[in-house]
């Protein structure tokens, strides 16, 4: 089977290597065989917008190709968070940092981790391969964003028992503390060096990323509960009438719903074989009500990170 | 061999579009319902207002709830640092009116930076529309004390400095009645015929 399948016909970064990225679509080939429909050779070519984002452009004094600046667009969205907290850093606001860094970081990371994980089901649906270097990025911007989370938590919160107490005190917060120790060897071995080194072992270490998104629902659970008792869930005005949008474990159950499934190795081979058959329509037909359901909870995530961002820029922090 | 990958396959790909299917139709319900509970979103919104006494015209952003205490908490927490501020600038100014030109100088001149701070605040602060007359009366009072005061601060003598005494008496009346106003505006419910 291995024999048969061509090398991809072009390099670079981001070139197909399989031993390297967790979850790529075509591992299942050699896993578990062929398809009945199988044509080992589909990989050697690039997709038309893949060859599209590879032509150069004149951009200055020098030449950049277009998927570099597409790149930097889509990945410069996972900053924000950060940027949303700039302000109450410099300035030492341990009350903005504490009302609403938590909010601002954790949703940020959410978002980051989701967009992180989105990359994998959009090459199994578009067989598109220029943006799958935003996987690296957003994984690094998850780690960064959880990490300050978790920092400021555990120097700004008025939880008792000192900084450990403040991080791992409450159920809830163990739960986001397994997710950083976590994410700090994920990052530490986020560079080629270490991709090298560990071989094959790298990717199963990557694979830790579906622990910590099963933590983020252990997490979620324990803060915001099954139900709405709360009244006031998500983007922290008791006045905004909308406690089912703004529940954070819906939105989060919600998106991973089409994470999940499009992860699964009976759709992703189903996907892939209506692909090669030309029926991409019916492949987006099939899973339009789940990536709908993807957008509607990414929408409030989004709205949950600029509402609490804003506030956090301003240093005018609103608690829930 | 291949048989066994060729029915494997088969059932691989129909497990596929089973999973899609099921999935698909949760999520479309799940959307269905969602697009549906958003068409209450409006009603709802003004439900949970009052119920949790909140008063849309003291929300300018028309997003927070912001309630008659949250305003004049946030209002409070403007105005008493700097009254506080501005009234040890003044007492400073009183111990020296009469011997030290160059002490009572300097605690005009720091009143005047605590003016200034004090209607910048104001300036940015959201106040409803309701109340923005009676804040920019205030604002004015403000600025009006705060440049006779940096007049004074000129002063070459100390007889010079005392002759604005009656003057900023005058000034210092404006601003507590229009404090007054502005309080009493914040800390008081608007009537329905002020409601936008």
């Amino acid at each position: 089977m291995d024999n048969n399948r061509q090398p991809a016909s072009y390099g670079g970064p981001d070139a197909y290597q399989p031993d390297l990225y967790p979850d790529d679509p075509l591992d299942i080939w050699e896993k578990e065989g062929p398809a009945d429909d199988h044509q080992p050779q589909w990989r050697a070519t690039k997709s038309r917008v893949d060859e599209w984002m590879d032509v150069d452009f004149q951009f200055g004094g020098s030449r950049i190709k277009r998927k570099t600046i597409a790149l930097i667009q889509l990945g410069a969205a996972a900053m924000v968070p950060l940027f949303f907290m700039l302000p109450s850093v410099v300035t030492l606001n341990s009350n903005t940092i504490s009302v609403s860094g938590d909010d601002t970081l954790g949703t940020g990371a959410e978002m980051c981790l989701f967009l992180c994980l989105l990359v994998t089901p959009m090459v199994t649906l578009t067989g598109m391969r220029w943006f799958v270097p935003l996987r690296k990025w957003y994984g690094i911007m998850v780690a960064a964003c959880a990490i300050c989370d978790a920092l400021g938590a555990g120097f700004t919160d008025t939880f008792a028992g000192g900084f450990l107490g403040r991080l791992a005190g409450h159920v809830f917060e163990l739960m986001g503390f397994m997710m950083v120790m976590l994410l700090i060897p994920l990052l530490i071995i986020s560079n080629t060096w270490a991709q090298r080194k560990l071989g094959r072992y790298w990717k199963r270490l990557q694979r830790l990323t579906y622990a910590i998104w099963a933590l983020l629902a252990l997490h979620l659970i324990l803060l915001e509960g099954f139900g709405l008792e709360r009244g006031a869930n998500g983007s922290g005005f008791a006045g905004d009438g909308d406690p089912i949008f703004h529940q954070r474990l819906y939105q989060y159950s919600a998106a991973s719903l089409f994470l999940l499934t499009l992860r699964l190795p009976p759709v992703r081979r189903w996907i892939v074989a209506r692909r090669r058959e030309g029926r991409n329509w019916l492949v987006w037909v099939t899973i339009a009500p789940t990536f709908a359901l993807f957008m509607f909870a990414m929408i409030f995530i989004v709205n949950e990170e600029i509402f609490k961002g804003i506030d956090s820029f301003r240093e005018t922090p609103s608690a829930e | 061999m291949s048989e066994t990958y060729a029915r494997d396959g088969q059932l691989q790909a129909a497990a596929g579009i089973v999973i899609l299917m099921v999935t698909g139709l949760v999520a479309a319900v799940l959307v269905i319902a969602g697009l549906i509970y958003a068409t209450g979103i409006s009603g709802r919104h003004k439900a949970a207002l009052a119920a949790a006494a909140c008063e849309p015209n003291l929300s300018p952003s028309g997003l927070q709830c912001t309630d008659v205490g949250m305003l004049t908490a946030q209002y409070l927490a403007i105005v008493n640092p700097a009254m506080q501020q501005v009234n040890t600038d003044a007492a400073t100014y009183t111990a020296n009116e009469r011997h030290d030109l160059g002490a009572a100088e300097a605690a005009l001149t720091a009143e005047v930076a605590s003016e200034h701070g004090l209607g910048a605040r104001l300036a940015a602060f959201p106040f409803p529309p309701v109340m923005v007359p009676v804040a920019n009366s205030l604002e004015q009072a403000i600025q009006a004390r705060a440049t006779l005061l940096a007049e004074q601060a000129r002063s070459s003598s100390l007889t010079q400095l005392r002759s604005f005494s009656q003057r900023v008496k005058v000034a210092n009346l404006a601003v507590q009645t229009e404090m007054k106003l502005l309080r009493q505006a914040v800390g008081t419910r608007p009537t329905a015929s002020q409601e936008p």
